[in-house]
């Protein structure tokens, strides 16, 4: 088993559902979520602040700061999954029916590199 | 929730709580999902709500002395409710919503709007109207509360009677909603039904409420529901009552629903909520569709039309007089209601012609009526029902 990072870009909803219909979007998420806590896959999990973030860069020796995350604004960082799983391919299959990806959200994988064998 | 914080903000601020309701269910989007839900959902959304609306408030410098009186309550206001407290909100805020100064189509369209938390488009579909006129009704509804205005409360027993009946219609829009979800990815949302039951429950459960008319009604929504689990196949896709598995209908939603039949024959009123309750009975008892009284079934339609005169209704005992006599006798019945301008966007007028000259084998002329059938408004499992309709009608021989 390896280690993955889901990271959720974008929000998963356009703003012109109805509450009926986010009710039902929210609990896509939570039985999604349900799943993989059911099967012990499921680590850790973060909200991110919304619209908040720093970008840090050296220029000359000097640390200058600048608003973040992203340069596009729309592409907010809404929290992040860490999910045990076998492969890349086995994430996929899990995130293969995610609500987030219903709307105009992305999500992002990364392997975590398992470095325990260098002691 | 939207009638909980609106009780509380005054009917005057109903665009207020809905647009504070609606803040918070997308702050708990961007935030269950990572965070988990919370121990008591309804409570943490209720106090998100609450600090939203009291913000928005805030922004209008005009309503200041609003704010001071609705801070006051914020500091007190336990977060978490009593159980049952809600469903008084909610019932209370249904009589606000069906006030007979309202014109009728409002009182439903505001209901659902702001009890059932539909959106705009989603009534537009339950009541065959444009979304543009369902939203211009809503506006005039709003300000004519402001208005007048009127309160959120149930209203006391000797004002109830006229004002049930309103109530009454709502809850079985609210039904059908479910029952039909129109231009949804889902045909059915069991969920939306299982509101309908639960407010009508309320009502009986209510010394005030607990009438004839309301059991029959509940009856009529318990034998439909009983079906729900069997309307649909494993992928979604829609059945036909003759190919629906009889076996997976819900038992004991049936026995409830007879059971409030019976309750709803105490009184000496019929309405027609009693004509169509004993017209989803005769459908509940019988095994099959073969052994079904068809003929009964068409002398109830046949009450309703006098009770509730309507082309929709036209259109089922059609449906039901084919069955019984045969399908010249149905497609007789619906040509003469064909023209009818309140059936214009109803596809299920040209699917029941489609399926009938389909059973009395012109296959030319079926499929000409299921291509019309495709051209109004459908959901997706109801647009596939009727393209799987269309390839019998092309493809006969294979078949």
């Amino acid at each position: 088993m390896a280690k993955y990072l889901i990271i959720a870009r974008g929000t998963g909803i356009p703003s012109t559902l109805s509450p009926q219909e986010v009710q039902k979007v929210i609990q896509k998420y939570m039985s999604w979520n349900a799943n993989l806590r059911k099967d012990g896959r499921m680590l850790h999990s973060e909200k991110l602040r919304a619209g908040e973030g720093r970008v840090l860069r050296g220029q000359g020796g000097k640390m200058v700061v600048t608003d973040g995350p992203y340069v596009e604004s729309k592409e907010v960082v809404g929290g992040f999954w860490l999910v045990e799983a076998k492969s890349y391919d086995e994430v996929l299959q899990m995130l293969s029916n995610h609500p987030h990806l219903d709307g105009p959200g992305i999500l992002e994988v990364r392997e975590i590199e398992d470095l325990s064998h260098l002691g | 929730m939207v009638s909980r914080l609106a009780r509380w903000l005054g009917s005057a601020r109903l665009d207020l709580a809905e647009e504070a309701v609606q803040d918070a269910l997308v702050r708990a989007l961007s935030t269950w999902p990572f965070s988990g839900v919370p121990a008591e959902p309804r409570g943490w959304l209720f106090q998100v709500a609450r600090n939203r609306a009291v913000d928005l408030l805030r922004r209008d410098a005009a309503l200041r002395s609003k704010l001071d009186s609705v801070r006051a309550e914020t500091e007190s206001a336990p977060v978490s409710e009593p159980a049952g407290a809600l469903g008084d909100d909610e019932l209370a805020m249904m009589f606000m919503c069906c006030h007979p100064v309202l014109p009728p189509p409002a009182r439903v369209a505001l209901t659902l709007k702001t009890v059932g938390g539909f959106s705009v488009e989603e009534i537009a579909a339950a009541f065959l109207a444009e979304p543009e006129a369902i939203a211009q009704r809503l506006v005039r509804a709003k300000r004519q509360i402001r208005e007048e205005p009127i309160s959120i409360e149930i209203p006391p027993k000797g004002e109830i009677g006229g004002r049930l009946d309103s109530v009454l219609d709502v809850l079985y829009l609210f039904f059908n909603e479910g029952y039909s979800a129109h231009g949804g990815p889902n045909l059915t949302r069991a969920e939306l039904c299982g509101e309908a039951i639960r407010l009508g429950e309320i009502l009986v459960g209510n010394s005030a409420t607990d009438l004839p008319a309301v059991h029959a009604l509940l009856a009529l929504m318990l034998l439909q529901a009983s079906r729900l689990p069997a309307r649909v196949d494993e992928t979604g896709d829609l059945l036909l009552l003759a190919e629906q598995d009889r076996g997976a209908w819900d038992r004991a939603l049936i026995a409830r629903g007879l059971g409030h039949l019976e309750r709803a024959a105490s009184g000496d009123r019929i309405t027609a909520y009693h004509v169509e309750a004993a017209i989803a009975a005769t459908h509940a008892v019988a095994d099959d569709e073969a052994s079904t009284d068809w003929a009964s079934i068409v002398r109830h339609y046949d009450d309703l039309l006098e009770l509730k005169p309507s082309p929709v209704v036209e259109l089922n005992r059609a449906i039901a007089l084919a069955k019984a006599e045969g399908s010249a006798a149905g497609i007789e019945a619906l040509e003469r209601i064909a023209g009818d301008p309140v059936l214009a966007r109803y596809y299920l007028l040209p699917a029941a012609l489609g399926r009938l000259w389909l059973e009395a084998g012109d296959t030319e002329r079926a499929a000409r009526y299921y291509e019309e059938a495709l051209t109004r408004p459908t959901s997706a499992p109801e647009r596939r029902f009727l393209e799987r309709q269309l390839m019998r009608c092309r493809r006969p021989a294979t078949a």
